[in-house]
């Protein structure tokens, strides 16, 4: 599915925020697949611009207590392994030891296209496809606002809620809580491992620097497309 | 959802709007551990929602997880969208709003009038009317999902005609969609359809997945 697409945010707020998912296919490669996801996953564990990684089937990320090697025992015969990083060298690393990994395992990386496809070219590497983002279409009065949208829209499959980001929001703009304890306990919904934590706590402090009363949603007004 | 509120001493669920995502439960954040999933949960027709909400929920139909297909994640070692294609994904009731499976017959009753060719990969593909209307099946028409995909595939010089037709049903929907548009890479690296969508009026956003043709083998370099 596209659940590490339509992360919300201007091109200046998407910065720094890169997604990994190393993707077996159903019917080519995925059987016997668990040596080649403990090879990938070894190597994202050795980088240091790692912020988070999890998926569904182990049921929770590392931001909510998933221990590595638990999730290596998880990777016989899975979908993949899944990432985000805050560093354009970390994805630049990553890339550069898969490639000389060879193992045969689709690689998507979403990220700024820009940005992307320069590390690509940097490593000389021949991007195959994309997934565009084509924005949010239909009744938009339904939406929460700018900054809660970037902030439920990193997990995919929307298991962070508008309400429990505004809470969040609204307890760091009280002191009662630090931008990284409201991103570390907003993480917790997100099994995949793609909420990036740091861009959360980027969000949260600006939270501060602009006032985020009146209304339910804070700042930004309506969310634009 | 929403679907969770206050009501005098208590707080209680409004099953009409729940979804069945199971954050709720999974966070065990009740006091008084009231929260629990009811065995109509895992009954059709209401089963369908947790199928299409939790993540770690498989579907019957495709004994996969997620509401997706691999799409253009393993595109280099399946072929799957060609030079010439555009895939589509819609994806509705994302972010955060929820759909009920009537808004996807909208659009839907419309795609099977255009020649595109739609995803039968799709989970949503085992709740839609047989033969081919465009309807979904009658039990499951009012259940709400956190969200559901339609994907399809339409040639290259397809796209103005499925975009002007697209837009207005779109804009008429009782929810939100999120739009995403699969395209391979020009063999100098470009994406010419960033351009064509510009001048369509749905402008790609800068973000986007991208697959790195590291797959092996790859069917279409």
């Amino acid at each position: 599915m596209s659940h590490a697409l339509h992360r919300h945010g201007t091109a200046q707020q998407l910065q720094n925020d890169y997604t990994f998912y190393a993707r077996t296919s159903r019917f080519v490669n995925r059987e016997g697949c668990g040596p080649k996801l403990r090879k990938i996953l070894r190597i994202l564990l050795e980088e240091k611009g790692l912020v988070n990684f999890g998926s569904s089937h182990a049921g929770k990320s590392y931001k909510a207590g998933l221990d590595p090697d638990d999730y290596a025992a998880t990777l016989d015969n899975a979908y993949g392994v899944a990432a985000c990083f805050s560093d354009r060298e970390a994805i630049r690393s990553i890339l550069k030891k898969l490639r000389e990994a060879d193992t045969g395992i689709s690689i998507v990386i979403s990220g700024l296209i820009d940005e992307i496809v320069g590390i690509a070219r940097e490593l000389d590497l021949k991007p195959h496809t994309a997934f565009l983002s084509l924005g949010i279409h239909g009744k938009k009065a339904l939406l929460p606002t700018d900054q809660v949208l970037q902030i439920t829209t990193m997990c995919g499959h929307g298991m962070v809620s508008a309400k429990l980001s505004r809470t969040v929001i609204e307890k760091v703009k009280a002191g009662k809580m630090t931008p990284e304890a409201g991103a570390h306990l907003l993480a917790q919904p997100c099994p995949c491992g793609i909420f990036n934590t740091e861009r959360c706590s980027a969000i949260l402090e600006v939270g501060l620097e602009k006032s985020i009363l009146p209304g339910p949603d804070g700042p930004g007004g309506p969310a634009s497309p | 959802m929403n679907c969770i509120a206050q009501k005098g001493d208590a707080v209680e669920i409004d099953q009409d709007e729940c979804v069945e995502c199971g954050v709720c439960l999974r966070a065990g954040v009740c006091p008084t551990d009231a929260i629990a999933m009811p065995v109509e949960s895992t009954q059709y027709p209401r089963a369908i929602r947790a199928q299409f909400s939790d993540p770690g929920v498989q579907h019957p139909s495709t004994n996969q997880g997620g509401r997706g297909t691999e799409e253009m994640k393993t595109n280099d070692v399946t072929g799957r969208i060609r030079r010439g294609e555009y895939g589509m994904a819609l994806e509705f009731g994302r972010p955060g709003t929820g759909a009920r499976m009537t808004d996807l017959e909208k659009v839907l009753k419309l795609l099977v009038t255009m020649d595109v060719e739609l995803e039968k990969n799709n989970a949503v593909f085992a709740f839609l009317d047989e033969p081919l209307t465009g309807g979904v099946k009658p039990e499951f028409r009012n259940e709400k999902v956190l969200s559901a995909i339609l994907e399809f595939k339409i040639p290259e010089h397809r796209l103005e005609h499925v975009v002007r037709q697209l837009l207005p049903v779109l804009a008429d929907l009782d929810t939100v969609v999120s739009w995403g548009l699969v395209s391979r890479f020009a063999e100098n690296g470009a994406l010419p359809v960033r351009t064509k969508l510009q001048a369509l009026g749905v402008p790609a956003r800068p973000n986007a997945k991208i697959n790195m043709g590291l797959g092996r083998p790859v069917v279409e370099p």
